[in-house]
């Protein structure tokens, strides 16, 4: 009971002492804290922007269904020079999407996919690069999303190769500009200076990279073959009941293997695209930067912890004659020891949580100014003081050792 | 039976290595002090009378012998035994006063009570106190550089009763005051005596030592008079008002 009154006493005083030191020389307290407070800022801001950017990318990346296969001739992350390998591939086509319709089992639906940029008008308004997609019924089912207004595409639109079109926002946007989204059902409209009914508007869906997901026209796939050629590559999208994308994928190898004729022993001629795949590159990319970041506080933390310990030697020189009194006075070694260490980790809470502050201002205004997301979590925060206060205790050890052990005699007649 | 002397110093050495050579600044140094005692160390510089005080401050360790003050073997201890020693039974009295500048006079007094860990009500209770008990109530919220060197001088002694400790340590406590100032400090001690506080007061001054009840004079490490205090300081001493023409004793 003593003993922890004693040592909290102590505690109370090293903080009063480290306030006195601390707001007694603001100059010098403002000088020592700036490597820290630059460290801080900067990983804060850092992880901050890249926090930002993953949970846009994360956001952005939805538009893949997390439980969606989309087969293509190629990967669609390549590592640098292997285009090649893939020029010369068989494109896919309906046998491939008839194959996977009759054999597969776990599939719950399936959709292929052709693309092409093309015209789409409206009288006088005529959009020049729009994303024309064709195909069928099960998209939506396939890869996510839902439409606003109207309908999407049934099975008789594709059947029939009806001349329906749903719109993506962007082009209703500007073909029906100040008129509510819904007033482009029912209408007529150019599509490759074909006319076209608009059943439907899908809903808006944001950018991904930079790139407008919303700026895009999709009609059944027999259709877009009439207009745009029947030769064309597809992409087939095939949704697995959630968490079971890798069996699908299993499954799939040798049904798609079979309509491709291909013989055994050779290697497959098509590949699957997942969501995950893109979340995992982009992890890769953004983790270089983390640990860049990292390293650039560390090195940081390190230069402001030395100008932390030099200042603490100083301080510890200056103040030999008032240890050496509160040695006499009954401070214990470690009375001393804590007392400096108190303040130099003190110094350093207050440099974490200035520059944990500069951070986040730098990453808001990153924000602001830029299209770069900012976003900050908690841990973010606590990390930076946690581990600027670590840094002022570990380099303030030494400076704390050795006022600690002045001999009191000495220190006492120290001039 | 008689009680047991407050401290027993027993033919306390202590050595020091310059160099190559050994410095003798303690060699072999016995004594007693009992309760309520007031006692004067009196020598020249060198004589080996810092040395002493260090070591009955429990600031330092001797060579050899044996140091006990009230019924603590001290050269046995530990260093934080030491300082709790420091903190329990012996209240510093210094010549360049050695308060925190940055405190107030309270918080200077305060400073011992904090390591003995009492609350912080009863340190201050404690503390104004002691400050009342040297004339000094009406400055506790002064900081020292706000203090003349006599009231400083005050504080100081304040802060080495606040503690209740055995003994009081002072060391040359009139050193850095004017005549009349050192002499209002000696007044107190003798005040302080009266009232039952044990004093153990270091100076090269002769005047000082005279006044005390009882002086020992050190030289080059050793005892060579131990008595009533105006006769030992003029042992070995020049006369207090040495003639100019050159009389040596």
């Amino acid at each position: 009971m003593k003993r922890a009154r004693r040592a909290w006493a102590e505690l109370l005083e090293g903080f009063r002492i480290a306030f006195g030191a601390l707001v007694g020389a603001r100059l010098r307290t403002f000088l020592t804290t700036l490597g820290i407070v630059i460290g801080v800022s900067t990983v804060i801001a850092i992880v901050a922007i890249i926090q930002g950017l993953d949970r846009s990318f994360e956001e952005q990346i939805q538009f893949l269904g997390a439980h969606t296969l989309y087969v293509d001739r190629h990967p669609w992350i390549q590592s640098d020079n292997t285009w090649w390998m893939y020029r010369n591939r068989k494109k896919i086509t309906v046998e491939e999407l008839r194959a996977v319709q009759r054999e597969s089992t776990l599939a719950v639906a399936v959709a292929p996919m052709a693309g092409t940029r093309g015209k789409i008008s409206r009288g006088n308004i005529e959009l020049e690069t729009v994303n024309i997609r064709g195909t069928s019924e099960e998209y939506l089912n396939a890869n996510g999303g839902g439409v606003q207004a109207g309908r999407f595409l049934v099975a008789g639109d594709v059947e029939l190769a009806r001349p329906s079109v749903v719109l993506g926002t962007d082009v209703v946007d500007r073909l029906f500009p100040d008129e509510p989204v819904a007033a482009a059902v029912g209408k007529k409209v150019l599509v490759a200076g074909r006319p076209f009914q608009v059943v439907g508007v899908l809903e808006r869906q944001g950018q991904m990279l930079g790139m407008p997901l919303d700026n895009v026209a999709i009609m059944p796939w027999p259709t877009f073959g009439r207009i745009f050629g029947t030769q064309r590559n597809l992409t087939l999208s095939v949704a697995a009941p959630p968490g079971k994308v890798s069996e699908l994928e299993s499954e799939l190898t040798p049904i798609l293997r079979r309509a491709r004729n291909v013989q055994p022993g050779r290697p497959d001629d098509f590949a699957f695209n997942r969501q995950d795949q893109f979340l995992k590159l982009y992890k890769q990319l953004t983790g270089a930067l983390y640990g860049m970041a990292v390293g650039v506080g560390l090195i940081t933390l390190i230069v402001g912890g030395i100008g932390i310990m030099n200042i603490m030697l100083v301080s510890v020189h200056e103040r030999t004659r008032e240890i050496g009194v509160r040695r006499a006075l009954g401070a214990r070694r470690s009375t001393i020891l804590m007392q400096f260490l108190i303040e130099s980790a003190a110094v350093a809470a207050l440099g974490g949580a200035v520059g944990t502050a500069v951070g986040l201002g730098v990453a808001q205004l990153v924000a602001l100014l830029s299209p770069l997301a900012a976003a900050a979590t908690p841990s973010a925060i606590v990390f930076g003081i946690a581990f600027s206060t670590a840094t002022g205790l570990l380099f303030g050890i030494w400076p704390a050792w050795r006022a600690a052990n002045l001999d009191p005699v000495e220190a006492l007649r120290y001039e | 039976m008689t009680e047991a002397p407050l401290i027993s110093v027993e033919n306390l050495t202590r050595h020091y290595k310059v160099g190559e050579e050994e410095v003798r600044a303690l060699d072999g140094v016995s004594f007693d002090v009992r309760r309520g005692e007031w006692v004067a160390v009196v020598g020249q510089s060198g004589s080996g009378k810092s040395t002493l005080m260090n070591l009955i401050g429990a600031l330092d360790t001797p060579t050899g012998g044996s140091y006990r003050i009230n019924g603590n073997d001290v050269e046995k201890m530990s260093d934080d035994q030491l300082a709790d020693l420091r903190n329990t039974e012996i209240g510093f009295v210094f010549q360049t006063f050695q308060l925190l500048s940055r405190s107030t006079a309270l918080a200077n007094v305060e400073l011992p009570l904090v390591y003995r860990g009492l609350p912080r009500k009863e340190r201050k209770e404690k503390a104004v106190q002691a400050l009342e008990s040297v004339g000094l109530g009406n400055r506790m919220h002064h900081k020292p550089n706000e203090l003349s060197g006599g009231q400083r001088q005050r504080v100081a002694i304040a802060r080495a009763l606040v503690g209740n400790p055995s003994l009081l340590l002072a060391d040359e406590p009139t050193g850095n005051l004017d005549s009349a100032t050192g002499e209002d400090i000696i007044r107190l001690f003798g005040e302080l005596n009266q009232r039952g506080h044990t004093i153990l007061l270091v100076t090269h001054e002769p005047r000082l030592a005279a006044r005390c009840p009882r002086a020992i004079r050190l030289s080059d490490g050793k005892v060579v008079a131990d008595g009533p205090g105006a006769e030992v300081a003029t042992i070995g001493a020049p006369p207090l008002q040495a003639p100019h023409h050159g009389a040596v004793a």
